[in-house]
């Protein structure tokens, strides 16, 4: 999967997942603690932090792989900094990244508008909810109270992991750093056409 | 003997306590996750050096979480069968209610229990090196892990920095806290940028040396997998057996 | 005899960068021989450094930048490698000491390389410990590679490089951070090395003295103006003071050290790699944690790694930023209108330290400290930067100055602090401190040649 990656893009990806490890880390305990009160309703709102790795480093570099291996990785760094649920958590983290990967794949990963980013977002929230819904228990609430539970899930995750990434994405872009990676390109390409 | 779990080959532990994990996770009563949260940290007190009072301070996170499951369960709860157990201000909780209340929130403990004897006894770049080396991650991945990794402390230095420089280019520093507070987002971005430069220079630096990202077949830093792994992986296997044995009769 | 043949050739290359419009280098044709020995000299911004990243092959791929021609390496196309695949034969020493690392320790990067050339495990800490003592730099095997000074970590690459075994070396101005006597046990080392090994080298170089007869052959880039060195200031010192200091010091190296400037007063800090210099102004800036009093607070700083100041997105408002006036007079002066547009972070690596130097000279601060500004750059912007401060301190600005470049201080200085081992070691009249051959071999500095030429028309 990796051959036709450059070696800048693969330690980028990285390095996010780095970074967006400790941010979901810092996440984690907010939501934990909230969830102490409130119940695991809680973590619902927040969720979309937890995506949107995977939708910014798949926004920048493109490539089958990057919305999947970033979210994955980034759960591995929560874990090492200690913690987080546990290495459970570098499954969760596959399992974000694959939803949000099936909606890039469902474009062929040639669209990355803010409807896509929002979709993978959505993605995301829908994989991991049924991933929770079968380990988290979630079985022994109210149906009701299950579905509010996935709404706002998936709000959240169109949302802050979708419109967030892109706009952090965009601000970077900004910058000027992002020379020479995949979106600079792109940008460059509709200049033109 | 005291350093057995930090001895212990990082692959195996994570694999083992990943199989501890979903294990637990189809084990749906009170028991199994108490004993394996027990189990776990005799485990530590045996055969690790971890500082305690860090692992308490990282505990209570999840003791406040494990309670939210509990109370939320109880009053969400869809099964309400069972005998009457407990009566708080007229409103009953029945044996049902409580075992699933208490079963998530054990459940929560016995994770975070596993979790954090993973994170406190495990050396990061052992772990990444172990993940090359024993389950054939690709090193294009592990090393930029790695690199990324060690940006961690520099990170922090970082966000300083970016504050010193527009400070040094003259930029005033606002004595409210929270437009402070507001303006630190104006640091993120320039943060990310610089990481993202750091990325890239690191890449430069790895394609210098003559890293390809092939498989390699010599490492300077081996790690191995011993006699230590097996005995130890043996007591976690005893735990969860035990754990489970419970619910058997 | 030894069969010569030819291991770099590039026919007709030219090459941009994707946002650029012109060509940075056109039609550009050379060959370089087995065991040469060649400097490739021009002026700062003229793309050296870019045709060193074209030999490793890390340009084009890596930049989506444009590239004619052919560039052929070992006989084989250069676009036919594989990403780092050459690197196994040329190795590279880039300029900037700060990004050309990846692992944590210098030990982790030495056994980094080696892994990579799939040398055998029971082979390398051997080759470790040889390169070291090679390179002197035993001392630093456990050592964190963040936590070097520049010129440390300048040598560290060396080693770095030397480590591969490389048939071609590549050098980005090696000795640019590097102290007098330093930069000439590099030179002789690498002198010695190239005979024993006959290995290639190809380096970038603005100032050839310090490398004596080393090289063979000179490859102009692009021609440039002959300048006849810098003109020896007359002071300017006034009675009023600057910058006061007292017991300055930080927690882990800087000793204390007491000091002060008069307005107007131009002073050099010089010492050997690792004295601690950039210790002391980043500790004079405020920028680590450090004890004592310093007056006034705010003082003007250009870093000795020029990026950490850049806060916008183009040299011109860079230099804008702290709202000085006379931001387009400093910017032509230090050569900097072609880039005006550019990026601060993609303009090459002399004039990023223009466009560090430029914006604080632009900010107006009564006094400026200045870490290393002479590194890196070519003779015409020395000459600027030395005309600029002397007007600055005409003006009355106060200066301190680091640099491992004594001709410079030899014509800038009125004092020079020197430094050793993390403690102010004293203050001197610039004067009296090239005719003290003690004094300066301790401190591992050479007199410079003006002030032996002066000395020398007294005798
Ligand atoms: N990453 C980049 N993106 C776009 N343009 C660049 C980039 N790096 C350098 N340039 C431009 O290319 C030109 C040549 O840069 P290069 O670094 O090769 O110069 P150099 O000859 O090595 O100069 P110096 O002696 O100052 O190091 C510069 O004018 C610079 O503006
Ligand atoms: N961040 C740091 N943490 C710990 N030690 C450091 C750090 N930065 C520098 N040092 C150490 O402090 C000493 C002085 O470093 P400094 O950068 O001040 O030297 P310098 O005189 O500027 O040298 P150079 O001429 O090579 O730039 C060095 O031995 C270096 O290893
Ligand atoms: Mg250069
Ligand atoms: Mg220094």
């Amino acid at each position: 999967m990796l051959a036709k990656w450059k070696l800048k893009e693969v330690v980028l990806m990285a390095l996010f997942s780095v970074v967006f490890g400790i941010v979901y880390l810092l996440f984690l305990h907010v939501g934990n603690i909230w969830a102490g009160f409130i119940g695991p309703i809680a973590y619902e709102w927040i969720f979309g932090i937890w995506f949107i790795v995977s939708i910014i480093c798949m926004y920048i570099i493109r490539k089958p792989g990057a919305a999947v291996i970033s979210e994955t990785i980034a759960a591995a760094i929560e874990v090492l900094l200690g913690n987080a649920v546990g290495p459970r958590l570098i499954l969760s983290g596959l399992i974000q990244g694959l939803g949000a990967e099936a909606a890039f794949a469902a474009t062929g990963y040639k669209r990355f508008t803010l409807p896509v980013l929002m979709l993978a977002g959505v993605g995301s929230s829908i994989f991991s909810f049924a991933y929770g819904y079968l380990l988290g228990g979630f079985s022994v609430f109210h149906p009701g109270y299950v579905m509010l539970m996935l709404g706002i899930r998936i709000a959240s995750g169109a949302l802050i992991a979708g419109v967030g990434g892109k706009f952090v994405v965009d601000g970077l872009l900004a910058t000027g750093s992002l020379r020479g990676y995949p979106i600079a390109r792109a940008v460059k390409g509709d200049a033109r056409a | 003997m005291k350093q057995a779990l930090h001895k212990m080959n990082p692959s195996v532990k994570f694999l083992i306590i990943t199989v501890c994990m979903l294990t637990l996770a189809f084990f749906f009563n009170p028991w199994t996750p108490l004993i394996c949260w027990g189990g776990v940290i005799l485990l530590q007190l045996c055969f690790s050096t971890i500082d305690w009072k860090k692992w308490l301070l990282f505990m209570i996170p999840f003791l406040i979480m494990s309670f939210g499951y509990f109370w939320t369960t109880i009053v969400f709860a869809e099964d309400r069968t069972g005998a009457v157990v407990w009566s708080v201000f007229q409103y009953d909780i029945t044996r049902t209610q409580l075992d699933h209340a208490l079963s998530l929130s054990f459940r929560v403990l016995a994770f975070a229990g596993l979790s954090l004897l993973f994170a406190f006894t495990t050396d990061p770049t052992k772990f990444i090196l172990s993940l090359m080396q024993q389950l054939k991650l690709s090193p294009k991945i592990a090393y930029s892990i790695l690199v990324g990794y060690q940006f961690l402390p520099v990170m922090k230095e970082e966000f300083v920095h970016i504050q010193q420089a527009h400070r040094l280019r003259g930029a005033v520093r606002d004595r409210n806290a929270i437009v402070r507070l507001w303006n630190v987002r104006r640091l993120l971005l320039p943060m990310l940028a610089g990481a993202v430069r750091k990325a890239e220079r690191s890449a430069f630096a790895m394609e210098a040396r003559g890293f390809t990202g092939e498989k390699r077949v010599e490492f300077y830093q081996v790690v191995r997998v011993g006699k230590n792994d097996v005995v130890m992986s043996a007591l976690f296997i005893f735990i969860l057996a035990a754990g489970c044995a419970i619910t058997l009769k | 005899m030894t069969r010569v043949h030819e291991v770099i050739a590039f026919d007709s290359v030219g090459f941009r960068y994707p946002d650029d419009t012109a060509w940075l280098v056109e039609d550009l044709s050379f060959s370089i021989q087995a065991g040469e020995r060649v400097v490739m000299t021009g002026p700062s911004g003229c793309g050296k450094s870019t045709i060193l990243y074209l030999i490793n092959r890390l340009y084009p791929e890596n930049c989506d930048g444009e590239l004619k021609g052919h560039i052929t390496i070992f006989g084989r196309h250069a676009l036919e490698y594989a990403p780092g695949e050459v690197n196994h034969r040329v190795a590279t020493v880039f300029q900037d000491p700060d990004s050309q690392f990846c692992m944590r320790t210098v030990e982790e990067e030495l056994a980094f390389t080696l892994e990579n050339l799939r040398t055998p495990r029971s082979e390398m800490d051997g080759k470790i410990a040889d390169v070291l003592r090679l390179t002197e730099l035993t001392e630093f095997r456990d050592a964190v590679i963040q936590q070097l000074s520049g010129g440390e970590k300048q040598r560290i690459a060396l080693a770095c490089a030397l480590i591969m075994e490389p048939e071609i070396l590549l050098l980005d101005e090696p000795l640019s951070h590097l102290d007098p006597l330093s930069a000439r046990s590099f030179v002789c080392l690498l002198d010695r090395l190239q005979q024993e090994r006959g290995f290639t080298v190809v380096a970038i170089e603005h100032r050839l003295d310090l490398w004596g007869r080393f090289f063979n052959r000179e490859l102009e880039l692009q021609g440039q103006p002959q300048l006849s060195g810098i003109k020896k200031r007359t002071p300017s010192i006034r009675k009023e003071s600057a910058l006061r200091v007292e017991k300055l010091c930080t927690s882990t190296f800087l000793q204390q050290a007491s000091f002060t400037l008069q307005k107007g007063e131009v002073a050099v800090l010089a010492g050997q790699n690792g004295s601690g210099k950039s210790t002391m102004l980043k500790a004079l800036a405020g920028l680590v944690p450090a004890k004592g009093t310093v007056a006034p607070k705010t003082l003007g700083y250009v870093p000795q790694s020029p990026e950490f100041l850049f806060v916008s997105k183009t040299v011109e408002e860079e230099i804008a930023y702290g709202g000085g006036q006379k931001s387009r007079e400093i910017m032509e002066a230090m050569q900097l209108e072609q880039v005006a547009g550019s990026h601060p972070f993609a303009v090459s690596h002399g004039q990023k330290r223009r466009v560090a130097i430029a914006a604080m000279l632009n900010d107006g601060r009564d006094v400026i400290l200045m870490d290393e500004p002479t590194s890196g750059q070519d003779a015409v912007s020395l000459q600027e930067l030395s005309r600029l401060i002397d007007e600055r301190a005409r003006e009355g600005t106060a200066f301190l100055i680091v640099t491992h470049d004594m001709e410079f201080a030899y014509a800038i200085a009125d004092r020079i602090l020197l430094m050793k081992d993390g403690s102010l070691t004293g203050a001197f009249q610039a004067d009296d401190v090239w005719r003290e051959p003690k004094l300066l071999e301790a401190h591992r500095l050479l007199a410079p040649k003006g002030a032996m030429e002066y000395e020398a028309s007294f005798a």
